[in-house]
């Protein structure tokens, strides 16, 4: 019997809330917008049985992936030491900037509203344009080659780690910081003596961070004509010689898992 | 020399945090300040800093007008007047030199402390705070890889590294244990005692607040509502300033023993 | 103005027992890594090939191609290149939506304190297999198995979120408080019950922020997948760059920035939202962690 649990002093249990309307509305709209952009009329057409019986015509790709192409290993070496360049290159020059964006960006350490302001829409908009399309741009500038692959990561690495960095800037223990002021000490130097060394470790990692999101974007920059390895998965690609592309991309696996090895081990020591 | 004129602080939301306090502490006094927690204890000392302005009435350290100085000028304030943390405020990812080096900023050129590049008169400045507080030998550790106590020293040493005319405590043992807190406290006790060093210092526990406080200050609802020597302060006294009963709370020794 | 502080003037230690000023440690970690960076850029650049006169006409081509871009941008463009947006958006949607589906089951499974040993190892090497492949890859390879359109980068998307998502996961479920887990054993639940009751009202929030936060990266990822004919703006980009018509060019890059910013403003204050409650601050930093979330 449930009535021996209920206290003696009986008392009006209460309503339940009146549930709010937005719950249900999200609920809907979520089911509305997947609906509407899932559908074969208005979006990107997506249906199960068709999905299935187009992946039996993916056998042959799918069989010629499976067999890469070792004896081609030569050929690689040439654009990876391209593609080694781009990204040390970028991963140095972009993150030096990202530092000071970041340190602009955000309220704790921006000298001013109006740098704040500036520094955040620039990462903004730095951030919002996608590395292949900073690509597909440079090499308009530049014409083919390395310079335009540099200059799309750096920006790249603008966008990535300096948004990360003011992030974590915005998080850091303010204590520090009050006693620096109350040390009597200027803007440049409270930034300097106490945020950022507290930051220092992360960014680091979001430096080296950078680096790797560098070599796996070599892959996709390459594509369009700035350097590196991508262009020879391009020629690849459009070559139809699908055991090639297999290679091309196993041989990026490998180098990000070693790279990430390597700065996994450093981050730990680091932070 | 500190005067509070009438000073009244209140913060948005209409919370007054101070209410017409006027004071005076002279030079070389240990002052305890006591109150509940919300009777305006860190407001107080932070006016003195400037790190909270008045609303209105006038804070003067030194015959300098705290309440209306400009950035420069308030910087030059501080630069006299140490501050000791509830949290120690310690930079954790940095040496324990470098967070007592932080006290040495004023001093400095802005290049060099950039650069990292410390005189080396600073740099003895700093090792004699530390040695003063009894942890030199930990100059060269990471902040974090210290216990509270020992940070809570180092927090000192950055203050005294400021060679500094005032030193101001917030709360300096509520994070710390009761045989820790008693350790901290006589430095500062010591410090104030060998130095001269105005000290002002927050405190809730009423036992720490009469054997080291010279005077004790009161505070309840943000008014002054007890000022006199560390020794006419009996129970009867804390009872009207903590408007209630004392309670075991109250007490760091009780504490202990629970 | 009180002298400074010196030594003997400490009472409670004698001198022979006083700690020892300690000799500056020397520290060649951070040396050794700052050499090696600038070594490493200094060949790079030593090697490169890239003489300093392309560099330094650089920004006057560009600020050219700019000016052609956007002064003024090429309005007629407009009405096909917002539809090209919203394809993208499409894209981005169902993508994530896969990716998310397939990633929840295999992020519990890979999660130490929710799936078996073995099951966690082999989710974790799969997880990671998925994280190293890139988006256009995917694409690429998705276009030539189901043919040109949209259908083909939502695959590509989902399967390139599925990596991240599904790491993202299992850590956040690993880093749960272990306490309800065990009051739901405690009162006799299930496997499943325990994962519903105790496991997922801790670690949804989070998850779904993560959610989210692909959906705003994968914004941008569909931005470009056009390129190789996956759908969406990118091929519509491309081939206005190759064409050098940059006003058209210039008006498609203004429609990506300004829904990918305001797809990012929405995003991340629901994000906010779900981490924080109702209740919880408009400022603060952003909750969105670990860098390979990206």
């Amino acid at each position: 019997m449930t009535s021996d649990v209920a206290p003696r002093t009986a008392r009006t249990r209460p309503q339940r809330p009146a549930r709010s309307w937005k719950a249900p509305v999200g609920v809907l709209l979520f089911l509305a917008i997947t609906w509407w952009a899932g559908s074969d009329r208005f979006g990107v057409g997506f249906s199960l049985p068709d999905l299935l019986a187009n992946l039996e015509r993916g056998q042959r790709i799918v069989s010629e992936l499976a067999d890469p192409r070792w004896q081609a290993w030569r050929s690689l070496i040439d654009p990876f030491i391209e593609t080694l360049r781009i990204a040390i290159l970028a991963a140095l020059l972009g993150c030096s900037a990202a530092l000071v964006a970041a340190l602009g960006a955000s309220r704790v350490s921006a000298p001013g509203l109006r740098s704040y302001l500036a520094s955040k829409g620039v990462l903004n908009v730095v951030r919002a344009i996608p590395d292949l399309l900073y690509a597909m741009v440079f090499v308009a500038v530049f014409s083919i080659g390395p310079l335009a692959g540099i200059v799309a990561l750096i920006l790249f690495n603008i966008g990535v780690v300096g948004k990360l960095t003011s992030e974590t800037v915005d998080g850091i223990d303010p204590g520090p910081v009050e006693a620096a002021q109350a040390a009597g000490a200027g803007h440049a130097q409270v930034v300097r003596t106490a945020i950022v060394p507290a930051v220092l470790p992360n960014y680091i990692a979001y430096s080296l961070y950078a680096f790797e999101l560098n070599l796996r974007a070599s892959l996709v920059v390459g594509f369009v004509g700035a350097g590196g390895i991508g262009q020879l998965l391009q020629v690849a690609l459009s070559a139809f010689r699908y055991d090639v592309v297999a290679l091309v991309v196993l041989f990026i696996f490998a180098v990000v898992f070693v790279v990430e090895s390597f700065s996994i081990a450093l981050r730990r020591r680091l932070v | 020399m500190i005067r509070f004129r009438d000073t009244t602080v209140v913060y948005p939301g209409d919370v007054r945090a101070l209410d017409q306090v006027s004071l005076a502490i002279s030079p070389g006094e240990l002052v305890v300040v006591v109150g509940l927690s919300g009777a305006g204890k860190s407001t107080l000392i932070r006016t003195i800093n400037g790190l909270v302005r008045p609303t209105s009435g006038r804070v003067e350290v030194d015959g300098r007008e705290v309440g209306t100085a400009t950035k420069r000028e308030l910087r030059a304030i501080r630069a006299d007047i140490g501050m000791i943390f509830q949290n120690f405020n310690l930079v954790k990812r940095t040496s324990v030199l470098n967070n007592v080096l932080m006290g040495r900023l004023h001093q400095v050129p802005g290049w060099r402390t950039v650069l990292g590049l410390y005189p080396a008169d600073d740099v003895e400045a700093a090792m004699r705070s530390l040695e003063r507080v009894e942890i030199v030998e930990k100059a060269y550790v990471r902040a974090s890889n210290l216990s509270g106590g020992q940070q809570q020293r180092v927090g000192i040493a950055r203050a005294l590294a400021q060679e500094p005319k005032v030193i101001l405590a917030d709360e300096p043992v509520a994070s710390l244990d009761p045989p820790t807190s008693h350790v901290v406290m006589r430095d500062l006790q010591r410090i104030n005692r060998d130095l001269g060093i105005t000290t002002i210092v927050n405190l809730h526990f009423l036992d720490l607040a009469r054997a080291y406080g010279d005077r004790i200050i009161g505070l309840r609802d943000g008014r002054v509502v007890f000022d006199g020597p560390g020794s006419a302060a009996d129970e009867q006294v804390f009872e009207d300033i903590y408007g209630r009963s004392l309670t075991a709370d109250d007490v760091l020794e009780a504490k202990a023993e629970l | 103005m009180p002298g400074l502080p010196t030594r003997t003037t400490s009472p409670t230690r004698t001198t022979a027992e006083r700690a020892m000023r300690p000799d500056k440690p020397r520290r060649y970690g951070p040396i050794g890594l700052a050499l090696m960076a600038a070594a490493a850029g200094l060949w790079a650049a030593w090697t490169s090939g890239i003489d300093l006169a392309t560099v330094l006409r650089g920004p006057e081509t560009l600020l050219r191609i700019l000016r052609m871009m956007l002064l003024p941008p090429d309005v007629s463009a407009a009405p096909a290149a917002f539809a090209g947006m919203i394809e993208s958006l499409q894209i981005a949607w169902i993508g994530t939506l896969l990716g998310a589906a397939v990633s929840l089951p295999i992020g519990l499974l890979a999660a130490k304190n929710v799936g078996g040993r073995f099951s966690t190892t082999v989710a974790r090497q799969v997880l990671n297999l998925l994280r190293s492949l890139p988006e256009l890859v995917l694409a690429i390879l998705f276009v030539s198995i189901i043919g040109l359109g949209p259908l083909a980068g939502a695959l590509a998307i989902g399967l390139g979120s599925i990596g991240t998502l599904g790491k993202l996961t299992a850590e956040v479920v690993e880093g749960i408080d272990r306490g309800p887990i065990e009051a739901a054993e405690a009162v006799g639940a299930s496997r499943v019950q325990v994962l519903r009751w105790g496991v997922l009202p801790q670690a949804m929030p989070e998850i779904i922020a993560f959610w989210l936060y692909r959906f705003e990266i994968n914004v941008r990822a569909s931005a470009i997948l056009g390129l190789v004919g996956a759908g969406g703006i990118g091929g519509m980009l491309a081939n206005y760059l190759s064409y050098r018509r940059y006003g058209s060019a210039g008006m498609a890059i203004l429609i990506v920035i300004a829904v990918t910013i305001a797809i990012d403003a929405v995003s991340s204050r629901i994000r906010r939202r779900i981490i924080a409650g109702p209740q919880g601050s408009r400022t603060g930093p952003d909750p969105v962690p670990a860098a390979d979330a990206l």
